[in-house]
């Protein structure tokens, strides 16, 4: 999608920067498309076609580093002049460099190399989208209790072309399909419940459209008549639909920048074992066909398949080149690209037999504010979801916190399932761990 | 501030006659309305990190955005050139919507047709004395190490300062299938620092911020000093916070900042779009009593230099002051044109949107709730055993249960009408109606907070807030 007059204007504004004064550049260009369909109960509500195209280009100039965008391509010269300009009032800075061309990806030069294109993305037309959204809708066939059926179906095709002055080449080209629905339901008493579904595809035959709507209502529906709660200590089994809210704090801990900054609860651990045996986290960031597959970071450098914990063992900070050479470290990437839950204690277990296996607790479904304190790991978050006991879900629950430390959280972990879905871009299963603190 | 015709339609490069071209194209095939929304925006910033200005940036981004309403549908488009054929394809692309026969409320277009609004400039409320564009960023440079070695004077126990200076300014032009032409330059800065202190093995962060709709005349050595004195004050209290035991209990919300929750928690359920759609809490509840007399909840973009305010709104309509609750009565949703149409009431000016890449829809500018007759320490004397909130974060609201959660950032357990211990760490739920049915006593000291709040509906909008100090019942402290 990205042509050959845009791939060579990208490169006549890297060396017109370097003409400029610039000593080191990278550019990099993003194109995308998208066209969306809504719908509201079960009638067309909106349509929109977007077209995006901008130039991020990073600067060092005299030692000192910017950075900058453009979606006006064709005319960047003065655009470049005043870049330039702003960098050279910045103070200098010795670690800003680009990522040296042995770390970079060299196998990602036609941007498909991961099979994330669908080659039948260009044919089809409005009409067809339209189509598509409200044959998925099910409001007319007046499901009970429903007040509000609102859907989004989306068409998008996504282009990345990375240059450097060090002769970096990179290029990702993905499509992607998509639809959410979000529910309303009442309540005899009058009181709304809403519930959301989604699913996406980088191929639109491999989307399946027919379920999302009944998913949603049913999550909605699941919600009415929530009870009391008396809280206290119990088991947590975290769906694997929110489960990202307790790995994401442990990942973002895991990032160079923040230990550098004093705010990382896992400073120093690098290599000890802090995390349970049963907690291995791999970067599975090279699977052709799935979502969030990457070959190459936002420098440019090349992705790895690799452990990030191992058996509870920190094996990986999140270390870019600027943070290398400020913290004098080795680089690697810049953050987690694809990081997978691998199951524990055994492979194959859905969330029932995770259920099974806690007998009584709650399960979360839905997290509603909160906060975590990343320099402690010390977390508190608003949940929703149903108690559960003997395996079996009795009733919804909401107006519920959980609090507790990520590194106690997961350290209590009993078992990680074999359920993410493949359409989220971190692959987290459905989780669960003992004695966590709820209260209402 | 606001330039001259001219200027706008040069740096846009169109003529009127082209906007009116563009407007038929895109009712070609039957759009009852259609608007044109072009934006030119630049964007720079500068951070301060481990001592020094090191990094920086500028952007620009350009384009329009063409918007068709076939009744209540909405065929939307943008390009990013101004091109006249990339335009027209833009406008073909959203007629789209009224290719599907679409049926509108009855009157919808004459409804929308009443409502105008007025000529430019209905308002100067940006107040900008140096154009940001203009500004050399070499000027700001030593204010930021300035706000640093203020902030290391003032406090022993930081080791991190982290701060940044960004700024946008955005010319607009706005024409619509009424005829009207509107134009505008919106000017935005704001700075923010991150402080983290340390003491023994313990690890605190703070921050403070400050955004107007101003010039680059807003950076000034007392503002250094003020941003600085916020961002250490009550270090001692973070310390020494402890989380509490939790339960049902009084909270006071302090004055100010604690009007995020007055936004999240009952603002977006007054928004027309989800009481439109059936999904709010509120959706059959205009004209009902929601809360206590003396009661009044407005939404304002009239401030000037307020980060929530607006000349006109992203659809040509004039910025306003609009009370949704008065006396405790609802009285009024935030309007677009689309829901005022289907309310058959006069749109609000509410309707906005982050940038020519989206559609307007309805958004709150300046949220507060105006001052009552309490004073705010008779209300803290009124509580036997309770918290007082004076800083949240990450708060979270559904709209169709009116559910919420806060993240207190700060405050102070009240025993006997008086504050005690700090507290931290704690959570703050309850449900959006019940708690407006449950405040108590409003004070006589409201304060719209000058912070840098950003409403991320969908899209990311500018917006501010602020409450006097206000007591309510029967909310959830989450604590030990």
């Amino acid at each position: 999608m990205i042509d050959s007059k845009e791939i060579a204007l990208t490169r006549k504004c890297l060396e017109s920067a370097l003409e400029k004064g610039a000593q080191k550049v990278r550019v990099t260009l993003n194109k995308s498309i998208m066209d969306l369909v809504g719908t509201l109960n079960g009638e067309l509500d909106k349509t929109s076609h977007c077209l995006d195209r901008s130039l991020s280009i990073s600067l060092l100039v005299d030692g000192r580093y910017g950075s900058f965008s453009t979606n006006r391509i064709e005319d960047t010269d003065s655009f470049l002049d005043k870049a330039i300009d702003k960098a050279r009032m910045l103070a200098a800075d010795e670690f800003r460099t680009l990522p040296a061309p042995e770390r970079t990806a060299k196998d990602a030069v036609e941007g498909t190399e991961l099979g994330l294109y669908d080659p039948g993305y260009p044919n089809t037309d409005a009409q067809k989208r339209i189509e598509t959204a409200l044959k998925a809708s099910i409001f007319k066939s007046a499901p009970e209790g429903l007040i509000s059926e609102e859907t989004e179906y989306t068409e998008s095709i996504s282009d990345t072309l990375i240059l450097d002055s060090n002769g970096l080449y990179c290029r990702h080209t993905e499509t992607s399909f998509d639809y959410g629905v979000e529910m309303t339901v009442m309540d005899g008493q009058g009181n709304k419940f809403s519930g959301y579904w989604w699913d996406s595809s980088p191929w639109r035959n491999k989307l399946d459209t027919s379920v999302i709507c009944p998913t949603a209502l049913e999550r909605a529906r699941a919600q009415i008549n929530p009870l009391p709660h008396p809280g206290g200590k119990t088991n947590l089994v975290l769906d694997t639909e929110v489960a990202s809210r307790v790995l994401s704090p442990v990942l973002k801990a895991l990032s160079a920048y923040s230990i550098q900054q004093n705010n990382s609860f896992l400073t120093g651990k690098l290599g000890q074992k802090v995390f349970p045996d049963g907690m291995t986290i791999i970067d599975d960031c090279r699977v052709p066909g799935q979502s969030g597959s990457r070959l190459f970071d936002s420098e440019g450098v090349a992705t790895r398949t690799i452990p990030i914990i191992e058996n509870g063992v920190v094996k990986q900070y999140f270390v870019n080149t600027y943070m290398a050479g400020k913290m004098g470290m080795e680089p690697n990437i810049e953050s987690a690209t694809r990081p997978r839950v691998v199951p524990w204690p055994r492979a194959g277990l859905t969330r029932q037999d995770i259920l099974e296996m806690c007998g009584n607790g709650i399960l979360v479904t839905g997290f509603n504010g909160g906060n975590s304190n990343s320099s402690t790991g010390d977390f508190s978050y608003g949940i929703e979801g149903f108690a559960f006991e003997n395996g079996k879900i009795t009733h919804p629950v909401r107006e519920m916190l959980i609090t507790g430390n990520f590194l106690t959280l997961w350290n209590n972990l009993i078992a990680a399932g074999e359920d993410a879905r493949s359409c989220m871009s971190k692959l987290i299963p459905t989780l669960a761990f003992s004695n966590v603190d709820f209260s209402a | 501030m606001i330039y001259d015709k001219g200027y706008y339609l040069d740096t846009f490069r169109v003529t009127e006659p082209v906007l009116e071209n563009l407007i038929q194209c895109a009712r070609h095939s039957g759009g009852d309305y259609a608007d044109l929304f072009f934006e030119n925006t630049v964007y720079s910033d500068l951070l301060l990190r481990d001592g020094q200005v090191a990094s920086g940036g500028l952007h620009t981004d350009f384009g329009v955005g063409i918007r068709v309403l076939k009744g209540e549908k909405t065929g939307y488009a943008y390009t990013e050139s101004t091109d006249p054929e990339a335009m027209m394809q833009a406008a073909k692309a959203a007629a789209t919507i009224s290719l599907q026969g679409g049926v509108g409320a009855p009157g919808a277009q004459a409804s929308a047709g009443r409502h105008c609004g007025r000529p430019n400039p209905a308002a100067d409320r940006y107040p900008m004395e140096q154009d940001w564009r203009e500004a050399r960023a070499s000027a700001f440079v030593p204010m930021l190490e300035k706000l640093q070695k203020l902030i290391e004077q003032k406090e022993s126990r930081v080791i991190k300062v982290i701060a940044m200076l960004s700024s946008q300014v955005s010319d607009i032009l706005m024409f619509n299938s009424f005829g009207e032409l509107k134009y505008d330059t919106r000017p935005m800065g704001s700075i923010t620092v991150s402080v983290i202190f340390k003491q023994g093995d313990i690890v605190e962060n703070k921050s403070a911020s400050r955004s107007w709709r101003t010039g680059a005349e807003m950076i000034t050595d007392a503002l250094l000093e003020e941003i600085a004195d916020e961002a250490v004050a009550d270090i001692d209290a973070r310390f020494q916070a402890i989380r509490p035991k939790g339960g049902k209990m009084s909270v006071v919300m302090g004055a100010g900042a604690s009007g995020i929750l007055l936004h999240e928690a009952m603002g977006h359920a007054f928004e027309a779009d989800f009481n439109r759609k059936g999904q709010s809490v509120f959706s059959d509840k205009m004209g009902k009593r929601i809360c206590g007399k003396g009661i009044t909840i407005v939404d304002d973009g009239t401030i000037r230099g307020n980060r929530g305010s607006i000349n006109f709104d992203d659809e040509l309509v004039a910025g306003q002051r609009t009370a949704m609750v008065e006396d405790g009565v609802l009285t009024s949703y935030l309007h677009d044109r689309i829901s005022a149409n289907y309310y058959g009431v006069p749109p609000t000016g509410n309707g906005r949107r982050e940038s020519f890449r989206y559609h307007p829809i309805p958004r709150m500018r300046c949220t507060y709730m105006e001052s009552g007759n309490a004073k705010p320490q008779d209300i803290i004397a009124s509580v036997k055993k309770g918290i007082f909130v004076d800083q949240f974060s990450n708060g979270q609201v559904k709209i169709g249960e009116g559910d919420f959660t806060f993240y207190v950032k700060s405050g102070y357990l009240i025993e006997n009408g008086r504050l005690g211990a700090p507290v931290k760490d704690i959570n703050i739920i309850g449900n959006g109606p019940a708690a407006l049915a449950d405040i108590r006593m409003v004070a006589d000291d409201l304060i719209i907070d000058p912070g840098t709040w950003t409403c991320g509906k969908e899209q990311s909008v500018p917006v501010s807030c602020g409450i006097p100090t206000v007591l309510v019942d029967n909310l959830t402290v989450g604590g030990e």
